[in-house]
């Protein structure tokens, strides 16, 4: 902290500002350099925030987050047993990228995404990469996402991943991107990113104008051109529709959002029926036949008669007639089987084997459970490392050694001892950071945070609408973002050039 | 094309709305009318007013007499009692909710905002006269919004539907109630009589209508104008007739004809509506007439949802 804070109160200097007292720290961060200056690129909006009154900026965060309510753009928490819809909290201070950085960045993912792609396709059909010992087979075949209906089954146009979310984290210590985990089942956060944007907008009209950041608006369009294509029946046009568990799901907001911007039916599973492999909704004039399915509601849930039997929010029936032909599904069933977090550490092994590329993006570096020797490592190390079971997301199912205590670091040595395969391990990453509002101290404090690109894959050529989600660990010292455990998210800005 | 799930979500969405609307309206004209009244009247006063609501059995579960407070309780907020006017703005936020992507963005802030105020005047304990107001004042917003910013497709027709099905019901039941109370009830209410009348037009807002045309308050043209006068909007007839209008518009069927059971119970009804003359009504007896309407608008309202909201599955 610098000398500032040691001043009382109310003796402080009545034009304290944003900026007053900020300290990048030993961290790397995006905006600020070491020593106090902005980074050109991100040079403008700095000073236009740092010669902000702090009751101007008080005023337009709470026209931001009235805009929030008033919208009911809320997710739910059940921790109380009732259900109670909480803002997903924003920070004004956009996270900037400049063009030349972004556009690694995006050559990398869309190089990962289409590896995916290839290894599904693999996986399901041929499977070349088994027979070629690139991954061992039991890690494929053990696979909790898995699906053995889906071998053999012919998907339209061979593609597996229509959307995917690649989190990245940036390293402090290298100031490179890495691939933290892949998302490749039904990410969601989407439209945080394009409501976030809305938000800046009317909130920082001028910053637009100042600097150009590419827009985010055209995510919605791309992602029904892609379902469009899908369409089993040619010539007719295509009716395609969004697969909701319902209302009570968090990310239902974002499933209207969705819809509605691409101009498609937002459905439940009861809205759906199948007869004779045909999926029909229910109209109030009789029932319509559906062509593409765009599905938020996870494999197990999709067909009671195909996989979990009690789910109420699938439509039975659903698998014969994708098996059939005479429906699309995006994502495609079984896409797990790519994103499981100890598949994760192959996936540089994939794209040297399927693209014969260096990948552009590294991974993080993973230890994995069903490896005798990497078992080892972590359990030694346990309280160093971050643990995650393989098969779970959004933060669940994870041990941060080094903030943990004791008795936690053992409760989960026994599990990864029961289980090695359902865990890996990874050293803990020095996040970067950018400056968010703590409205504690009423200026800027350095927070750690990743990012989220969404990427849309056609078959030929990935399409990634530049940024993506940008979330932040609002906790001081924090490296958690997900919003169940504190974290926030800001507007992130590609620049169209690198100033 | 629309959906049956979404329509039902509109068609409820009008009825609850109505319904929230309704239930303030007379909770608000009988507390003003009892605040000139003696005391000992209270228990004879609010009782009728739970009846109206359908829920009289389970208000005697909680409370043991019907007061201003009690019934403000039940009425207004409880979570118990699924027509309370708090209930019903949670199920029409809830439907809208739902379905958010298929009405304006103005309608979903606007019954958005009405539930975030409802709550915070619940939780400021906010007077009966206030809270009502501000429950009717969003009812007459509801509307204007549905109005200025809904394309008229099937969809406007579901929650019109909803809508005029739910208040052509509640305007017969009002009346129902206090007919009955008027009859039957003990002889210290003849003085009241007039009073009582006056405050059933009031809160139907036909009080004003009804002194242009009529310098006595007589049940007879009280009960005609309720009932039969196609001229005011919350008349049993006027609502009749709007639901023909829309159940026509959603189906394609010339007036006329009918292509589903609930436009033939409804096309039954207005025509009764229509060319009964109140005497006739009145030596049938009022009552057996009342209850009539409020059987066909359940019936209607069971055909409406056969019809398009509900699927036995086919496969």
């Amino acid at each position: 902290m610098s000398s500032a804070s040691a001043v009382p109160s109310d003796q402080a200097p009545p034009d304290k500002l944003l900026f007053t007292d900020y300290d990048p720290g030993s961290f790397y961060d995006e905006m600020v350099a070491a020593d106090g200056t902005p980074r050109p690129f991100a040079a403008s909006m700095y000073e236009k925030l740092a010669g902000m009154p702090l009751d101007v900026f008080e005023e337009r965060r709470k026209l931001a987050d009235l805009s929030y309510l008033v919208q009911g753009i809320t997710f739910t928490v059940y921790s109380d047993g009732r259900g109670t819809e909480r803002l997903f909290p924003f920070d004004l201070v956009p996270r900037i990228i400049p063009r030349s950085e972004w556009d690694v960045v995006e050559r990398g993912l869309a190089q990962r995404v289409t590896a995916l792609n290839l290894y599904l396709r693999d996986i399901y059909g041929p499977q070349r990469i088994l027979k070629d010992r690139i991954i061992p087979q039991h890690l494929v075949y053990s696979c909790k996402h898995f699906r053995r209906e889906m071998v053999g089954l012919h998907v339209p146009r061979d593609i597996y991943v229509h959307v995917a979310g690649i989190d990245l984290v940036r390293d402090s210590r290298t100031g490179q991107y890495l691939v933290l985990e892949d998302n490749a089942r039904s990410p969601s956060g989407i439209s945080y990113v394009m409501e976030n944007r809305l938000v800046m907008r009317r909130t920082f009209p001028r910053a637009f104008e100042l600097c150009e950041v590419l827009p985010v608006d055209h995510y919605p369009a791309e992602l029904v051109k892609i379902l469009r294509s899908l369409s089993p029946r040619s010539g007719e046009r295509p009716v395609i529709v969004l697969l909701t568990p319902g209302l009570y799901n968090s990310a239902y907001f974002e499933h209207c959002f969705l819809a509605q911007e691409m101009g498609i039916e937002l459905v439940e599973g009861r809205d759906l029926v199948v007869v004779d492999d045909v999926v029909y909704m229910k109209t109030i004039h009789g029932l319509t036949r559906v062509d593409v399915i765009y599905r938020r509601v996870d494999d197990d849930f999709l067909d009671p008669l195909a996989f979990r039997a009690g789910s109420l929010v699938g439509v039975p029936g659903l698998m014969n007639a994708y098996r059939a032909g005479n429906i699309a599904l995006a994502n495609a069933v079984g896409t797990g089987v790519a994103d499981d977090k100890a598949i994760y550490a192959y996936v540089p092994a994939f794209i040297r084997y399927y693209l014969g590329e260096d990948p552009i993006l590294a991974n993080v570096e993973t230890f994995l459970g069903s490896n005798p020797e990497h078992l080892s490592y972590i359990l030694e190390h346990l309280p160093e490392l971050v643990v995650k079971a393989v098969g779970e997301s959004g933060g669940y199912g994870m041990l941060m050694g080094p903030s943990s205590d004791k008795t936690t670091v053992e409760d989960f040595r026994a599990q990864v001892i029961a289980d090695p395969r359902n865990y890996i391990a990874q050293p803990v990453i020095p996040l970067s950071r950018v400056p968010s509002f703590d409205p504690a101290t009423g200026g800027m404090s350095a927070r750690h945070v990743d990012l989220r690109p969404y990427c849309l894959y056609d078959g030929d050529k990935v399409t990634i609408v530049p940024g993506g989600l940008t979330r932040v660990a609002l906790q001081k010292d924090s490296l958690v973002v997900n919003s169940s455990q504190g974290g926030g998210s800001k507007d992130t800005w590609v620049l169209r050039g690198d100033e | 094309m629309m959906l049956s799930r979404i329509a039902d979500s509109l068609f409820w969405i009008g009825r609850y709305m109505e319904r929230a609307d309704n239930t303030a309206r007379i909770l608000d004209v009988n507390y003003h009318m009892l605040l000139e009244q003696p005391p000992d009247t209270y228990k004879l006063r609010w009782d009728p007013l739970i009846a109206v609501t359908g829920e009289r059995a389970r208000f005697y579960k909680t409370y043991e007499e019907a007061s201003a407070q009690t019934a403000f309780d039940f009425l207004g907020f409880s979570e118990d009692n699924p027509n309370s006017i708090g209930q019903c703005i949670v199920q029409a936020r809830e439907n809208a909710r739902t379905i958010r992507d298929r009405i304006s963005r103005e309608l979903w802030e606007d019954i958005n905002g009405l539930y975030h105020k409802i709550l915070k005047l619940r939780d400021a304990n906010e007077d009966l006269s206030r809270f009502c107001d501000a429950v009717k004042r969003g009812g007459h917003r509801f509307h204007g919004v549905c109005d200025a910013t809904l394309a008229r497709d099937e969809g406007w027709h579901f929650v019109q539907a909803g809508c005029v099905l739910e208040r052509a019901e509640m305007t017969a039941r009002i009346l129902d109630v206090h007919y009955h109370q008027l009859l039957e009830g003990p002889e210290v209410l003849n003085e009241a009589r007039s009073h009582l009348w006056m405050a059933v037009l009031k809160s139907v807002a036909a009080y004003e209508f009804y002194k242009r045309e009529n310098t006595q308050i007589e049940p007879t043209r009280v009960a005609q104008l309720l009932l039969l006068d196609p001229r005011h909007p919350r008349s049993v007839r006027f609502n009749t007739s709007a639901l023909q209008s829309s159940l026509h518009a959603i189906s394609g069927s010339i007036p006329g004809t009918y292509a589903n059971e609930a436009e033939r119970l409804t096309g039954k009804m207005h025509e009764m509506l229509t060319y009964d003359s109140i005497d006739e009504i009145f030596a049938g007896g009022l009552h057996n007439y009342l209850t009539e309407l409020q059987e066909m608008c359940r019936n209607i309202g069971d055909q409406i949802t056969r019809a398009y909201l509900y699927y036995a599955v086919t496969a």
